[in-house]
């Protein structure tokens, strides 16, 4: 019974709501006699530095977040949690066994698809629980490790964000008047999956759709004008785009300086990744429709669900950051083994091995800030995705998304064991 | 081996250095902070830059381009291993090898007709082209790249065994440290042949080697076919290392500086240095990772320290009249010549810095 109280109070931590934990007293009643003392080691890498570290320092901060909530809750069965942050480079496997043969209890991480792709294979044979923040390749859990035990992904993936991102552009403008689309999508593996999949969901859903053009802008170009005339010439009814970081902010202020909102509509998969870099004029003349993969902090609305709120001013008065998407993504992984683990300690009556905590955060369900999710079966997290029309908030200082839709993982994401071009395929 | 007669001395650090390099599985397993991926790594790409040495430290020619062999290497196992479900790791090996010294050919017949900068700045295109074609190739994996994971075993079979993660790492890196023993013994029968005579002769002075009647064009071009077929065994260790290939770490243009840089900080006259560099260049920037954010000054800082305190290099520094033996001795006879080093090494630095403000003033137009 007091154990309970214990994950009762480390879940309800996790969610952000302080005041269920009461007064701190489930500390000692967590302890058991096979729970070691010794604080949880955990090991996170992400991208410190360089353009990628727009996303990897959000990542960074959602997790020492959730470490710092976690501890003040007294710990995962009463041990505390220690985060050890390295810059992931491209060194993701060497990380990952840099962290194994530290005795690391768990390791989160990395950021980037083909560094995912490396090490979930390694994370099979070294059999240490690893909770991916990023990575969203969808071949991952397809093609590269189609029998996961110990690799898990938290964040939404490519497929779910792009089918909703066509559905969400044939909801707000119509499926009769959507005819043309173009691409602007960064020139490596992610861009061409993300658009190749807009493409196969929006001929789906309106219809005969034309694809007038396809532009593959180098990752961090600091010239996209020849795309943007393209766009120009064609003036295609949906330019969807899956730039993120500081691309979007060159893609979208050079398409503002050039009018090229007058002539398309800009949907975008992770347009909202820029929002500490955006700046008004450009969000206000783009009124593009944004998603924001498992989190948006304005919904569910702050009045009706603390937590967010909470979350958004410990992220605000830390590091002067409105948290995106990726800032959960570092939350949500630790929140995610952490309350499986919990799981597996109250199961178990003792430290569990790391094969009981992998089949405890299989069909894992578990609160964030930023609602439900539910690890699934086959170790791809999923969440509600959000698409929202960007608008400036003089209030919060940056840009937010209005007439926000949420999208149920099981609209937008294949039943596990079906690839998801086959089951686009299957739409009638 | 005829030629190769090493005094007792150097016959007892060969066995030292052979023993270390044999132990260091053992020391990945007592500290944490030597890891035997990262070694194992460095010794690959240390292979690479011994490769490339024969060019820099003989004909005197500096390619920036030398990722190419050792990704077109790299790729050509993935691509077996992926593909086609090719598991042999001598077959692996063997085509990998192969598809680099082709691609050493044709790269080096197409940009050996110039010397120089030309060069240099040919081969840094062609390492580039390379890079963009495979990012471009969804059938290459695009930026994600291809895993080294064939048959049912799940990774390439060293002497047809399928052996646990563990046993591969450490029976590859035993194979790995032998490929590098035999590979410099093979470089040292080459560079002290009549065909190493002649690329030095090359080197000091193309035309008049090219009067006393060597083939100029037709011996760098082998050097160089030779030097692709190095990085080209490097590439493939390291995809069986990593067991996965991706365009950016093996391909990219950075890495070629890397590979160079490698050579250097080793010291590029001697035979050893460029393996040695490999190794203490990749350990440094894996270390570095775990003291600062800013670890890719920590290179940049070596680098500094190399070219103004050590110019020959590491292995070439603690060689018979090295720098550091000399003040080794100099500070043996009177402790205090430190204050005159130092007092050297400001005045080296600001007569550099001098240099570049004359530089920067020059340029701007300035008098």
């Amino acid at each position: 019974m007091l154990k309970a109280a214990g994950g009762t109070a480390l879940a309800a931590a996790l969610a952000g709501c302080s005041s269920l934990l009461g007064s701190g007293e489930e500390d000692d009643s967590q302890s058991s006699s096979d729970v070691p003392d010794e604080p949880i080691e955990a090991g996170l890498q992400t991208f410190t530095e360089g353009a990628a570290a727009v996303l990897g320092l959000q990542a960074q901060y959602g997790a020492q977040l959730a470490v710092e909530r976690i501890n003040g809750a007294g710990g995962v069965a009463g041990r505390e949690m220690k985060l050890d942050v390295v810059h992931e480079g491209d060194s993701h496997v060497e990380n990952y066994n840099q962290f194994v043969e530290e005795g690391k209890d768990v390791t989160f991480g990395p950021i980037s698809s083909g560094g995912h792709a490396a090490m979930a294979p390694e994370v099979e044979s070294q059999e240490v629980v690893n909770v991916g923040t990023d990575g969203t390749v969808t071949t991952l859990y397809e093609e590269t490790v189609t029998d996961p035990t110990y690799s898990f992904r938290f964040q939404n993936y490519d497929v779910m964000e792009c089918v909703s991102a066509a559905r969400e552009a044939v909801e707000r403008l119509g499926a009769d008047n959507v005819n043309t689309i173009a691409g602007i999508n960064p020139n490596y593996a992610f861009g061409k999956d993300e658009f190749s999949v807009f493409k196969r969901a929006i001929k789906k859903l309106a219809g005969d759709v034309e694809v007038v053009y396809e532009g593959y802008p180098d990752l961090m170009a600091d010239d996209m004008s020849t795309h943007i005339t393209e766009v120009n010439n064609e003036q295609p009814d949906v330019t969807f785009s899956s730039c993120w970081g500081g691309d979007v902010t060159t893609l979208m202020s050079q398409a503002a300086a050039n009018n090229m909102f007058e002539n398309t509509q800009l949907v975008g998969s992770v347009l909202y990744s820029a929002v500490n870099d955006l700046s008004q004029d450009v969000v206000e003349q783009a009124s593009a429709i944004s998603g924001s993969r498992n989190f948006y902090w304005g919904e569910p609305t702050t009045n009706r669900w603390q937590p967010g709120k909470k979350l958004r001013e410990d992220a605000k008065s830390k590091w002067d950051i409105v948290p995106s998407a990726h800032f959960m993504s570092g939350y949500g992984a630790v929140a995610a083994w952490a309350t499986a683990t919990q799981k597996a300690v109250d199961i178990v009556g003792g430290w569990p091995s790391q094969e009981q905590i992998a089949k405890s955060l299989e069909g894992h369900g578990f609160y964030t800030p930023a609602g439900y999710h539910v690890m699934s079966e086959d170790h791809q997290g999923m969440s509600n995705s959000y698409y929202g029309k960007m608008s400036w908030s003089s209030d919060v200082g940056a840009p937010v998304l209005e007439d926000v839709n949420m999208y149920d993982p099981r609209e937008v994401s294949p039943p596990p064991g079906t690839k998801s071009a086959k089951w686009i395929g299957s739409w009638s | 081996m005829k030629g190769l007669e090493l005094t007792r001395k150097q016959a007892v650090l060969t066995v030292v250095g052979l023993l270390l390099a044999f132990a260091v599985p053992d020391l990945a397993r007592l500290t944490a902070s030597v890891q035997l991926s990262v070694v194992h790594q460095g010794l690959a790409f240390g292979l690479a830059a011994v490769g490339l040495n024969l060019l820099l430290r003989h004909t005197k020619l500096v390619s920036f381009g030398h990722a190419a062999f050792f990704g077109t290497g790299a790729y050509a196992t993935a691509l077996l291993a992926s593909k086609l479900d090719v598991a042999m790791m001598s077959v692996l090996l063997l085509a990998a090898v192969l598809a680099a010294g082709l691609m050493a050919a044709v790269i080096g017949y197409l940009s050996l007709r110039h010397t120089g900068l030309y060069f240099s700045l040919l081969t840094l295109a062609f390492g580039q082209l390379l890079y963009a074609l495979v990012q471009g190739q969804s059938y290459l994996g695009s930026s994600d790249g291809l895993p080294v994971r064939p048959g049912e075993a799940n990774q390439p079979l060293i002497f047809g065994l399928a052996l646990d993660a563990d046993a591969y790492a450490v029976l590859l890196y035993y194979l790995t440290v032998v490929f590098a023993v035999v590979s410099l013994l093979v470089m040292y029968r080459l560079v002290k042949s009549p065909f190493g005579a002649a690329l030095d002769a090359i080197g000091q002075d193309r035309t008049r080697a090219e009067f006393i009647g060597i083939p100029v064009q037709r011996y760098v071009w082998l050097a160089f076919v030779i030097s692709g077929l190095y990085g080209g065994l490097a590439g493939a260790i390291y995809a069986m290392v990593q067991q996965h290939v991706r365009p950016g770490p093996v391909l990219y243009f950075l890495q070629s500086g890397d590979i160079l840089y490698m050579a250097i900080l080793g010291g590029f006259q001697t035979l050893l240095g460029p393996l040695v560099g490999g190794v203490v260049l990749v350990f440094l920037q894996d270390a570095g990772k775990d003291f600062t954010n800013y670890f890719d000054a920590l290179t940049g800082i070596v680098l500094l320290v190399i070219v103004f305190g050590f110019p020959q290099g590491i292995v070439g520094s603690l060689e018979r009249g090295g720098n550091v033996r000399q003040r080794a001795r100099e500070f043996a006879e009177d402790p205090s010549v430190v204050g005159s080093w130092a007092a050297g090494a400001a005045s080296a630095l600001r007569s550099a810095f001098g240099d570049w403000v004359n530089s920067v003033r020059s340029m701007l137009g300035v008098r």
